[in-house]
């Protein structure tokens, strides 16, 4: 039997079990540190051979060739190898070691640099060096393939597309997550599991970096979205320092113990990484025995991926907003900067979007004169580290989808597949290889169907010549085609005519470019609204959008509470607490404080955007500005410091409340030139010669002008003689110094013992990360341990 | 000895507990209401798209250890008790390095020139923070790697500047791992500069 239906058939009976560590295995069998494992090997046949044979011998399915780092960027480490005759010759290692039963795994690790956009490694080179070694390890006649212990989803993908382009072997990808749940680079275990299962991974899951107890919750997560079976090998516990060592040292009986719980989580191929040995693997295939594991839920999946994020589609599930703005139609900022090969305004327009509610971008680069191909790449390459939504790869050139679909980490979706000759032969099957979701445009060469009638045979046509390549169903969104309703007026019911049919009868999900719909009218924002309302409640999944626009977006909202796709209205509750926009509701309570009561409370609250309003009304309602003051403001901002003190506000609320108070006082100032002209004194703050971190000695200065001080503030790195310059300008009551580090405080003692020898009699307030009440005490100055405090001594020292 | 390696675009999530512990939340005592949370969350996403983490590191064979001195390989000498006792039972020290870049350290500029305190100091805990977990991910992935080798990292790391180990070493660590390559510079009194990047020195010593 063919090993992919061999393994397949062992599956749907029981859990297929992998083999336990080999590299630690070796170090405990004798292989000395710092040597190269796989010129080892060979030199010590017997030893990897014994090695895989005790795996077979203790219930593995499947052992690993001993190929982990058996790629040019490792190997070169070790100096100079034939990199396909090495594989070659390891896989046939294990081959001798188990005979042909056994199914061997042909095991392909990281090269140890991230590859673009992640790291320097290009993208196809990556593929290459993944190519040479699944070469030699087909030449070794492995059965299958393990890519495994990935933390960069890009080079998993390097890889995964490096076996699929040179063979058709049953292929498992396993990453290796950290303590948070991802991915060194960030990626989370559903986000990899979309990916990867859509490029073509027969089974997908986690090894390394944690014991069976920290790697059950990903299989767990995994599983509603799994379409292929899952993977675990996990630690023989977490590592333990013993006698300044580290051990992995959980028992083979414990380590088993946890088989059921994989198994109830859904994991369907076990086997174990680090610190597991012989006698793991036998006590877990005890436990394991006769233990039926659930299969894949699904047979696919609707969802996108980027390396980040992972965005679940579904027929009744709230609709989503495909970001329209990145595209340089009419925008001629754009066009100059994607002309000169920089991508500042598509992150802005990346990011804004985000913020404002967009789940996918749309990217379109298409302009005259331009290499699309390499303006794609190069916008997906500069979004894909800082932005976390999957992108809609928009384009009418086949190549420049072509390249966006290779090295784009994640899953993509085109826009679009129409019924066009060219782009169904040459587009599906490019979906098809790279796993993306793609929108169907219901047009041919010939038609642009006016009637929903038309439209569905459409649909259908391509619908099946898509099956007939294998794409499944879940795997296309149909774009109901909006037309200009100034132009065909009843071309409206055409489309929900056609958003109803494809949602009800045929359970495909839908998407449509709001904007055509108003072309000609005025005030185009209420008929996308009132059409997106209407498409929302014929079923549609997803809209092509403006996520700026407030209207568009509280329609959304709203539609999908009414049609119960926000089922608490949970989301519309939050969209509205956090998107700034006024809930419609009067505020409570709020109205019955008095003027002077609210601007106490905005001192209190930090409330800067409120304070000046709420002077105003206390000035306009007859309270006196000095009363404002001394009564109310500055009682305020001392029941701050108090509560700082207490721990009950933290540093962002301190500043808040001070930012108000000083924002207050300005605007009264006009009214309170005496108040002002009887300034406490002045106060000269300088960070010291050497250092440049000054934000601590920024708060103090906002703290003492928010006390009645003047503040002449020199700055960061000043040298003594310039503090001594000011001192003697100035004649202030007090000196603040700051520092940061223990190399730059020493410069305090050297200011005031200048300041001394100058006959200078001022007294000194010294704080920062690094100074001691005992520094401080020990050079004759006094200590402040925080903003708060240095207001509350200088008031001291200036009494 | 290896190459150093240098990591461009590191992705990490900002460590919003210790953000939070470093601008002095404590758990059970601080309130903030919801405009102060929405205020402060904005302010770390802010802060994270301002964010270019960069890193890099290399491998290098301890020569010889005294009480008070540590000598790598090419000669590299640092002189410090304290680092010597944390390298006692090592046979290589990992230099690293990691910077936050500049575009967030003009952001903080510019809020605090405008008056936006608040915001400025937010940033800044976001960007301390976030630049020391790129360390931690820095170890993390050469603790993948030294696994598989029967090695491991230290757990604790060792910086210049603190204890006994002369903030000039920061100078030696600069030129070890060319750091010039991810755009930081050194200023004469050793300090870094965008001021959010941050050296240390970690040992790597056999497992068990």
């Amino acid at each position: 039997m063919d090993a992919k239906k061999r393994i397949l058939s062992i599956i749907e009976k029981r859990v297929l079990i992998l083999d336990g560590a080999t590299g630690t295995e070796l170090q405990r069998r004798g292989m000395p540190q710092g040597a190269c494992p796989e010129q080892w090997c060979l030199e010590n046949q017997g030893i990897i051979k014994s090695i895989h044979k005790d795996y077979m011998m203790a219930g593995s399915d499947v052992v690993y060739t001993c190929t982990f780092g058996a790629n040019r960027v490792k190997l070169s480490q070790y100096g100079s190898f034939n990199i396909q005759a090495t594989n070659r010759k390891l896989a046939e290692l294990a081959r001798d070691a188990v005979g042909e039963n056994m199914l061997i795994a042909g095991d392909i690790g990281p090269t140890g640099r991230f590859v673009q956009p992640f790291g320097d490694l290009e993208f196809e080179e990556a593929v290459d060096i993944f190519k040479e070694q699944v070469k030699g390890l087909l030449e070794g006649s492995v059965d299958l393939f393990i890519i495994e212990t990935q933390m960069d989803i890009q080079e998993a993908r390097a890889a995964l597309i490096a076996v699929k382009e040179t063979c058709d072997k049953f292929t498992m990808v396993t990453m290796t997550y950290e303590e948070g749940g991802r991915t060194l680079n960030g990626t989370d275990p559903v986000s990899a599991l979309v990916t990867l299962e859509s490029l073509g991974a027969d089974a997908v899951g986690c090894n390394c970096s944690t014991g069976p107890e920290g790697m059950i919750p990903y299989i767990e997560t995994m599983k509603p979205h799994a379409s292929v079976p899952l993977v675990a090998k996990p630690n023989a516990g977490m590592p333990r320092l013993v006698n300044n060592k580290t051990v992995f040292d959980m028992k083979p009986e414990t380590f088993a113990s946890f088989g059921r719980a994989f198994l109830k989580a859904g994991v369907n191929i076990l086997g174990g990484c680090c610190g597991t040995r012989p006698g793991h693997i036998k006590s877990l295939t005890g436990v394991l025995e006769g233990k039926r594991p659930r299969p894949p839920r699904k047979k696919a999946i609707s969802a996108l991926s980027s390396a980040r994020k992972s965005v679940i589609l579904g027929i009744g599930s709230p609709l989503v907003i495909i970001g329209e703005r990145i595209n340089p139609t009419g925008k001629k900022d754009l066009q100059k900067e994607l002309v000169k090969g920089k991508t500042t305004i598509v992150l802005g327009l990346a990011r804004e979007q985000e913020e404002k509610g967009a789940s996918l971008l749309d990217i379109n680069v298409g302009m005259p004169d331009i290499d699309e191909a390499e303006t794609l790449k190069r916008v997906i390459y500069a979004l894909s580290p800082l932005i976390s939504s999957p992108l809609v790869i928009d384009s009418s050139s086949i190549e420049a989808i072509e390249t966006a679909l290779r090295i784009y980490p994640g899953r993509a979706m085109v826009n679009s597949i129409s019924g066009e000759t060219h782009k169904i032969e040459r587009l599906l099957p490019l979906a098809k290889k790279y796993g993306a979701m793609f929108i169907l445009l219901p047009l041919t060469d010939k038609e642009l169907p006016a009637t929903s009638r038309r439209r569905k045979e459409i649909i259908k046509d391509i619908l099946g010549r898509a099956q007939e390549i294998g794409v499944d169903k879940s795997d296309i969104v149909v774009d109901g085609l909006t037309m200009t309703v100034s132009a065909s007026p009843g071309s409206a019911k055409e489309t929900l005519e056609t958003i109803r049919w494809c949602t009800r009868s045929q359970k495909l999900l839908t998407v449509v470019g709001l904007s055509n719909i108003s072309f000609g009218l005025p005030q185009r924002k209420w008929v996308n609204s009132a059409f997106l309302a209407m498409a929302i409640h014929s079923g549609l999944s997803m809209a092509i959008a403006n996520p700026s626009s407030t209207e568009l977006m509280a329609i959304k909202m709203a539609s999908d509470v009414l049609t119960q796709r926000d089922k608490d209205a949970g989301l519309f509750i939050s969209y509205f607490a956090t998107s700034g926009q006024s809930s419609g509701q009067e505020p409570v309570a709020k109205e019955e404080a008095s003027p002077a009561q609210n601007v106490y409370m905005s001192v209190l609250e930090g409330n800067r955007e409120g304070i000046i309003d709420h002077l105003d009304k206390a000035i306009a309602a007859g309270m006196d500005a000095y009363k404002l003051v001394n009564e109310i403001m500055i009682p305020a901002i001392m029941e701050v410091g108090d509560m700082f003190d207490r721990k009950e506000y933290f540093l962002p609320q301190l500043i808040a409340s001070a930012e108000a108070m000083k924002k207050g006082f300005e605007h009264l100032k006009p009214l309170l030139e005496e108040l002002t002209s009887q300034e406490k004194g002045t106060i000269v703050l300088a960070t010291v010669k050497g250092d440049i971190h000054d934000i601590g000695k920024n708060i103090v200065a906002l703290m003492l002008r928010n006390h009645g001080f003047k503040v002449i503030d020199l700055g960061k790195d000043v040298a003594k003689e310039e503090i001594i310059k000011a001192i003697k300008k100035y004649n202030p009551l007090v000196v603040g110094l700051s520092a940061l580090m223990t190399t730059t405080m020493v410069n305090m003692r050297d200011v005031i013992e200048l300041a001394g020898r100058h006959g200078l009699n001022c007294k000194f307030i010294v704080g920062g990360a690094v100074v001691t009440r005992a520094y401080a005490d020990s050079i004759g100055a006094v200590y402040a341990k925080d903003a708060v405090e240095a207001a509350r001594v200088a008031e001291r020292l200036s009494s | 000895m290896e190459d150093t390696r240098y990591f461009h675009n590191i992705i990490i999530m900002p460590p919003r507990d210790l953000i939070y512990a470093r601008l002095g939340y404590r758990r059970g005592k601080t309130k903030v209401d919801d405009r102060q949370k929405e205020e402060i969350e904005r302010a770390i996403e802010q802060a994270q798209s301002f964010m270019e983490l960069k890193g890099a590191a290399k491998r290098i064979r301890i020569e010889k250890i005294t009480s008070s001195e540590v000598v790598l390989a090419q000669g590299i000498t640092f002189d410090s008790r304290q680092l010597s006792s944390m390298l006692k039972d090592s046979n290589e020290a990992l230099l690293m390095a990691a910077t936050a870049g500049n575009r967030i350290m003009q952001a903080i500029k510019v809020e605090s020139d405008s008056g936006n305190l608040t915001r400025a100091v937010i940033l800044d805990a976001v960007a301390s923070e976030t630049t020391d977990k790129v360390l931690d991910w820095i170890s993390s992935f050469y603790k993948q790697e030294l696994v598989r080798q029967g090695l491991n990292l230290t757990s604790r790391r060792y910086s210049a500047g603190y204890g006994d180990l002369d903030l000039k070493h920061q100078k030696t660590i600069y030129d070890t791992l060319g750091l010039n390559r991810l755009g930081v510079k050194i200023t004469d009194s050793y300090i870094l500069i965008p001021e959010k990047s941050v050296t240390a020195i970690a040992g790597i010593r056999q497992a068990a």
